[in-house]
């Protein structure tokens, strides 16, 4: 049943999400649904090539369509000279339309504003644009050559980021930023390992897919900038607009409907700037929606290359790795220059290694953005390690499981960044994936033409430190309660999160409370809704808020009963005398004695840490998010079809705060990983996207799932602690499903995804080995 | 200017001034007059035109679901059907589930008990879906239901609990 307010009763012990019926209604309003009087519709003009010269661009029969109120080019823009025309969270490389050059195919090039999407699109088809071709680099292996053409000639400009961001570009290359980790003594350990093993992996750039694309509406008047956007994160979008019109940041407003899906897509400025500067121009509210193709040339996941240099010793314990990382950040930096940290430090894995070196390279390419992508980096460095340290257990004879049993980090190591672990449930978390595929050692299994094999991974993640979240509350005076805070509600039902965390601590029912979805004019500070933070530090400031409220309630209660505050306590939405329920007070008739309208409660929850610029140690994370997988897979031996029979996705919690919305997090990982294990690939040929479209790019749907799906989400409430379960539980996948067709057939697949193409391949190369059938080498498969 | 509703009438049909015409749409039991070019999708049409949220464009092409309507009861996606096709049948959107006090389906009931969404975006393809089969095999099994949803995409990836509330839905619907 659900009340007059069509709201679902609400049981603590399930979660879910506050606003489940609006959302099976069809009625709960995203981006797209946002429309403003007076609005027009806007349409971009984008490069048909992947590197050139604009020689000219002839607007003048667009400007005569009727309906077309503004066109706008990145030369206008210079030429207006009231705004910054360049943004990004890291440098400020990426122009608001092209400006002289355009550097990806699918980059904006000229904007249109219209009364209607028609009009907007036939300006466009009258836009006239003049290029000079120039060379193009795609691959790492171009952008690295000796005298490749330079995606960005300038070095780039630099801005306010984020603490955490270390800079260090290599000018007179593509490289726009390197990370270094320097931990103990490398060559020392490799001296002392028996075996060195040097093997590299790729991971292939895939894309979001969030079902809602970028949308925004733009809205400049009064000297003030208004946006509705899908944005993960508003208090960036606020600051880069300020900076954009050189104004005080209290004279952006960034309001963020509910997300139709983000997965780091929507993080960071993407279409805010050119609607802004639209709107701007067209002296009317603006909005542009794009379409799933431009979506697909708008941001992607970081192409990677990873050479891992692992000594180990003959039983097997990892006491040395060099690892080098290049990461393909495309044609502007975005937050690449950050995710390379993360991506390359990630390389290090959740095992014990007393000696680390590791470079990570973020490297400028011709082809879309690269940015933020659930996992951060750490995909394609567990692809990477995960898919070795089968290589390895298998080269030293030592059982895939055995070998990990003898590496992973144990309470009091030291991680790759330095700190000692805390709170560490890898063994447990290996012992149980394990345990639930049916772990024996055993051979793979032959079942007609397929065969069946086995692979487990497991994975370390890091939460951005140091960071910051703000929370307000406000009291009403009937006793309910508005949580008010910038934290952005995707899907992973963070609004019903944050409920529960103020109904147990101020003990009062969750349907008495509301939150507030983002409107910087009102909402405090949050750093970011990413990096599986929100639950732990919006959670934690919003706990802080609350109990700035409880201590107030104590106080007004002490003085209305003359009771000491310490003989008071605050239990079933009332403050009362120890043992004297009978004189309890309400909380609602406090609020009204005291004539403040509303008891205003808030707090601030910050992490600190960071890492060193020159040795990559410090304190990579305020605490490590911790996950396993499991896979058994068959493969097919005709046609190296791979069918995911069952998964185990284990992930460390600390504690669960909205229980269904866990699992559903952690079974979302796993279908976003089997798209990146077995199908998922954005094709480029010659810069140009050949899959562009959800006719020929797959992503998972609900026949790709294993057959059956065990989610693991692990809890020790002792531990006092509560990590956000967002992102963990993907990385394992990619490498638990490698491992089990590697167990099964003897193929190692080195670049994902594992396509039966490969598979073929790798299966006719053994056969072409036969001559020593049991000799497991790594299979070339490019 | 020709038309061909979906009933297989062909009639001359003049465009205004603005190159739009005048539709009507029998959407959710009710007649709506609209009016779209003849390029404009169903899709648009219901959501600029009617004011429906429900429908939503996820791909444009016809391969994700999220604009799945009913048409005579069966789904289609209503980004690949134009409007001017869509005169002359009964059309159901998401909102022509409710009862007239805003009573939820007994579909979107079992989607709320078990939480079969996460962003939601997807949501109202995915209940009308159901609807279809539900009307279609009542009795339906959950590889058959796994089946008949692949044409509906999900990329929060919330598919083990949208088999659990078409499962569920199912034992609603048909105990009543």
């Amino acid at each position: 049943m659900t009340d007059f307010a069509h709201r679902a009763p609400i049981d603590p012990a399930r979660g879910g999400m506050l606003d489940a019926v609006e959302r099976v209604t069809g009625r709960v309003p995203y981006t797209i649904d946002v429309a403003v009087p007076g609005m027009l519709h806007a349409r971009l003009l984008r490069s048909p090539l992947p590197h050139a010269r604009i020689r000219s661009i002839d607007v003048t029969r667009a400007r005569r369509v009727p309906g077309v109120v503004a066109v706008l080019t990145g030369a206008e823009l210079v030429a207006r000279g009231d705004l910054q025309p360049w943004y990004g969270p890291v440098f400020r490389d990426q122009p608001i339309l092209a400006i002289d050059t355009v550097r990806h195919v699918g980059e904006p090039v000229v904007g249109v504003a219209a009364v209607d999407l028609d009009a907007a699109q036939e300006a466009l088809d009258l836009l006239d644009v003049e290029y000079e071709e120039l060379p193009a680099v795609f691959s790492l292996e171009e952008a690295l050559a000796e005298g490749a053409p330079l995606v960005h000639e300038e070095p780039p400009r630099t801005g306010r980021t984020f603490a955490d961001v270390i800079v260090d570009a290599e000018p007179g290359t593509n490289i726009c930023n390197h990370f270094r980790l320097r931990k103990g003594d490398v060559e020392a350990g490799f001296a002392e390992a028996d075996e060195v093993f040097d093997d590299v992996f790729s991971s292939p750039p895939v894309q979001h897919v969030p079902m809602e694309t970028h949308a925004c509406v733009a809205d400049v008047r009064d000297g003030r900038v208004t946006l509705w956007v899908g944005t993960q994160i508003p208090f960036v979008v606020r600051s880069q607009i300020a900076e954009i019109f050189g104004i005080p940041q209290s004279r952006v407003r960034v309001i963020v409907p509910t997300l139709g899906g983000g997965y780091g897509a929507k993080c960071y400025p993407k279409i805010e700037p050119v609607t802004a500067a639209l709107a701007l121009v067209a002296r009317r509210p603006v909005r542009l929606h794009l379409s799933r193709e431009e979506e697909f040339v708008t941001v992607t996941k970081h192409a990677a290359r990873i050479r891992l240099r692992t000594g180990v010793t003959r039983d097997g314990r990892i006491v040395a790795r060099h690892n080098t990382c290049h990461f393909n950040t495309g044609a502007y930096g975005d937050i690449g220059p950050r995710l390379i940290k993360n991506g390359g430090y990630g390389t290090g894995g959740p095992h014990h290694v007393p000696n680390v070196w590791i470079d990570s390279y973020a490297v400028y390419t011709n082809l879309a953005p690269a940015g933020a992508f659930r996992g951060y980096g750490i995909n394609q460095a567990a692809w990477a390690y995960e898919s070795q340290l089968d290589l390895i257990a298998d080269r030293l004879a030592i059982d895939p499981v055995e070998v990990r049993r003898r590496n992973l980090l144990r309470d009091g190591d030291r991680v790759m960044t330095g700190e000692a672990m805390v709170d560490a449930h890898f063994h447990e978390l290996l012992e149980r994936a394990a345990s639930w595929i049916g772990w024996d050692g055993g051979a793979a299994v032959r079942d007609g033409s397929r065969v069946r094999g086995k692979g487990v991974s497991v994975i370390i993640k890091g939460s951005v430190t140091p960071s910051t979240s703000t929370a307000s509350a406000k009291l009403n005076e009937d006793g309910s309660l508005d949580l008010l805070t910038s934290s952005v509600e995707m899907g992973q039902g963070m609004h019903m999160t944050l409920a529960l965390f103020a109904a147990e601590r101020l003990g009062i029912p969750a349907d008495r409370i509301h939150v507030t979805t983002p409107d910087t004019d009102v909402t405090p500070y949050d750093q970011q809704t990413s990096s599986s933070r929100t639950t732990h530090s919006m959670g934690t400031a919003v706990v802080g808020a609350v109990d700035d409220i409880r201590a107030q309630l104590v106080r007004l209660a002490a003085e209305e009963l003359e009771i000491a505050p310490g003989d008071l306590e605050v239990a079933d939405g009332t403050v009362r005398p120890r043992g004297a329920p009978d004189r309890a007070i309400a909380f609602g008739e406090l609020v009204r004695r005291s004539r403040s309208g509303n008891l205003l409660g808030s707090a601030t929850f910050r992490t600190e840490g960071g890492l060193d610029p020159e040795t990559g140690l410090g304190i990579g994370s305020v605490h490590w998010h911790q996950a396993a997988g499991a896979a058994e897979v068959a493969v097919d031996l005709e046609t190296g079809k791979v069918e995911i029979l069952r998964y185990h996705a284990g992930v460390y919690a600390g504690r669960v705060m909205n229980p269904v919305q866990a699992e559903l997090q952690t079974e979302g990982n796993v279908a976003f990983g089997v798209g990146q294990a077995l199908f998922e690939e954005m094709v480029f040929d010659g810069g140009q996207l050949q899959n562009g479209n959800l006719g020929d790019y797959m992503i998972a749907s609900v026949e790709d799932m294993p057959g059956e799906l065990n989610t693991d989400v692990l809890e020790h409430r002792a531990a006092n602690d509560i990590h956000g379960i967002g992102e963990t539980s993907l990385p394992p996948v990619m490498a638990a499903v490698g491992n089990a067709v590697y167990h099964a057939t003897g193929v190692r697949i080195t670049d994902l995804p594992i396509t039966p193409e490969k598979v073929l391949r790798g299966l006719r190369a053994r056969a072409g080995a036969a001559a020593t059938p049991d000799t497991l080498e790594e299979v070339p498969v490019r | 200017m020709t038309s061909t509703g979906a009933t297989g009438a062909t009639e001359p049909r003049p465009a205004d001034a603005d190159g739009k015409l005048s539709l009507t749409l029998r959407v959710n039991g009710r007649d709506h007059a609209v009016r779209a070019r003849v390029h404009h999708t169903l899709l648009d049409v219901l959501r600029s035109e009617i004011g429906l949220t429900g429908p939503r464009e996820g791909c444009g092409v016809g391969m994700c679901g999220a604009c799945t309507v009913l048409v005579d009861g069966r789904p289609i996606s209503g980004c690949l059907l134009p409007a001017v096709m869509a005169e002359g049948v009964e059309i159901t959107t998401v909102e022509g589930l409710e009862g007239p006090n805003g009573e939820l389906h007994p579909i979107q009931e079992a989607y709320v008990a078990h939480t079969g969404f996460q962003c939601s975006y997807c949501t109202p393809g995915f209940i009308l879906a159901t609807k279809a089969l539900l009307d279609e095999r009542p009795d339906v099994t959950r590889e058959e239901a796994t089946a008949y949803l692949a044409g509906n995409l999900c990329r929060c990836g919330s598919y083990v609990k949208i088999l659990d509330s078409v499962m569920d839905a199912r034992d609603r619907v048909r105990d009543g």
